[in-house]
């Protein structure tokens, strides 16, 4: 049953995209509109299989109890205050502007040691002529991105943002477009296995 | 009211939907012949041998969610999922899931429980097996060092979609010394994923994952009717280009 139920609604969906007959597209609106609400019902849904997930681990004491006894406290404090006072109060701010925000900053500043790092890693783990390409040219990119470490009106500099150029709007731009053509085929396949009810990630 | 159609639009899909059933009919008789792709050649060693030791195969689907257009490659990992479930049913520490999304946090719970009845071990499965880490992309990425930690993750799957932060989630893997397998759908993330997983799924290989893993004909099928509609489109681009330059098209 579930599965004839996908699949219509999947159908209806999807021929709304080419038939341009008023009651698919009406169905369609109404299934879209579902969907939407079912995603946010399914955010709750997600937030209390996160606290089920930590307080299973503090009461049966799992490695690393405390970091999960320390989020349910948060997470609890952080709901009620934006139940109670709204989440444009100003401790519902503070907790989003002075602890979550440095927090997502900090590590996305991380990310450019961590590709630092994983860029030499990857030289002498994957000893093969695709790797030192690959850093080979991060690096040009890279020198040829940023600011001159000597003048500005080099020969040497403008040689280097004319190749960075070159490697980025040329070599680069052709083959992330072969690659997206690639995943644009992969991905319509994925959909139709599902609208054809051959994979059935809501269950049997 | 009857207004227009769309008939390039519903060709095209006919044509794949022609070819994936096409493929599928002669399946049988002519065998699949895959590249190989090392990722996917090791998984299977990767996983009996967590198993054996006692550790976890952990597999992300991301951080995108169900209605929006990053959900296939999420839908891709599902399909690995099925497969990757049903292998660790019997292990001590079976595969944990996690998503950013509580729809697909769902459909990952709903998957696991499918595995676990299709392997007649129903009473194993546990509704935690499934977990939505963090609804954002970066408080995902930041729960994930305690998991793999904590949960004694050796097989660190990531198949879904993922903006920068799944770097991220790949080089955590990498510092605990997992055997490391991650794609995605974005090509920016694919390069970033390049240089921090130990066995990157380039291109569209992520969604070839369930035919790799044999999850099931169609899956195969869908492999070749993407092969054939990227040669279809190859000879296309080639025969534009050659008219273009002969000044036959402008």
């Amino acid at each position: 049953m579930w599965a004839a139920a996908a699949v219509g609604s999947g159908i209806f969906v999807l021929l709304g995209y080419f038939i341009d007959y008023e009651i698919i597209l009406t169905l369609r609106l109404i299934l879209m509109r579902w969907s939407v609400l079912l995603a946010a019902v399914a955010l709750f849904l997600g937030l209390f299989n996160l606290l089920t997930v930590h307080w299973s681990k503090v009461s049966e004491q799992e490695k690393g109890w405390p970091f999960s006894a320390l989020l349910i406290l948060v997470f609890l404090v952080t709901l009620i205050m934006g139940l109670v006072f709204g989440p444009d109060n100003q401790i519902s701010l503070l907790l989003f502007n002075y602890i979550q925000l440095p927090i997502e900053a900090s590590l996305m500043a991380l990310l450019a040691v961590f590709l630092a790092v994983a860029g030499f890693r990857l030289v002498s783990r994957r000893r093969d002529p695709f790797s030192l390409i690959f850093v080979v040219v991060a690096l040009f990119v890279l020198l040829g991105t940023g600011p001159s470490l000597g003048a500005s009106d080099s020969d040497a500099y403008i040689l280097l943002r004319q190749l960075r150029n070159w490697i980025a709007q040329v070599w680069a731009s052709g083959g992330a477009r072969g690659i997206l053509l690639g995943v644009a085929l992969g991905a319509g396949l994925t959909g139709l296995r599902v609208l054809l009810a051959v994979d059935r990630p809501y269950g049997d | 009211m009857l207004g227009s159609i769309d008939i390039v639009g519903l060709l095209v899909l006919l044509l794949f939907l022609g070819l994936l059933l096409g493929f599928a009919a002669v399946g049988r008789n002519w065998p699949t012949v895959f590249r190989p792709v090392p990722g996917f050649e090791e998984l299977g060693t990767a996983i009996e041998r967590a198993v054996e030791a006692g550790e976890r195969v952990h597999l992300s689907l991301g951080t995108g969610s169900v209605i929006g257009s990053d959900s296939a490659p999420a839908l891709a990992g599902l399909a690995m999922l099925s497969r990757v479930a049903s292998v660790t049913t019997m292990s001590d520490k079976p595969v944990v899931v996690t998503a950013g999304d509580g729809a697909m946090t769902m459909l990952a719970q709903e998957t696991l429980r499918s595995a676990y009845q299709q392997a007649k071990v129903g009473e194993r499965y546990r509704r935690t097996s499934g977990r939505m880490l963090g609804p954002t992309p970066l408080s995902y990425v930041a729960s994930l060092p305690i998991l793999i930690a904590n949960e004694d993750v050796s097989v660190h799957i990531l198949a879904g979609s993922f903006g920068a932060e799944g770097a991220l989630a790949a080089d955590f893997g990498e510092r605990q010394h997992a055997f490391v397998i991650a794609g995605t759908d974005d090509a920016q993330s694919q390069a970033l994923l390049y240089a921090t997983a130990e066995y990157p799924m380039i291109g569209e290989e992520i969604f070839a994952g369930g035919a790799y893993l044999n999850v099931g004909p169609l899956h195969r099928a869908s492999l070749r009717a993407q092969d054939a509609v990227r040669m279809l489109i190859v000879v296309l681009i080639l025969t534009g280009t050659v008219l273009r330059a002969l000044g036959v098209i402008l």
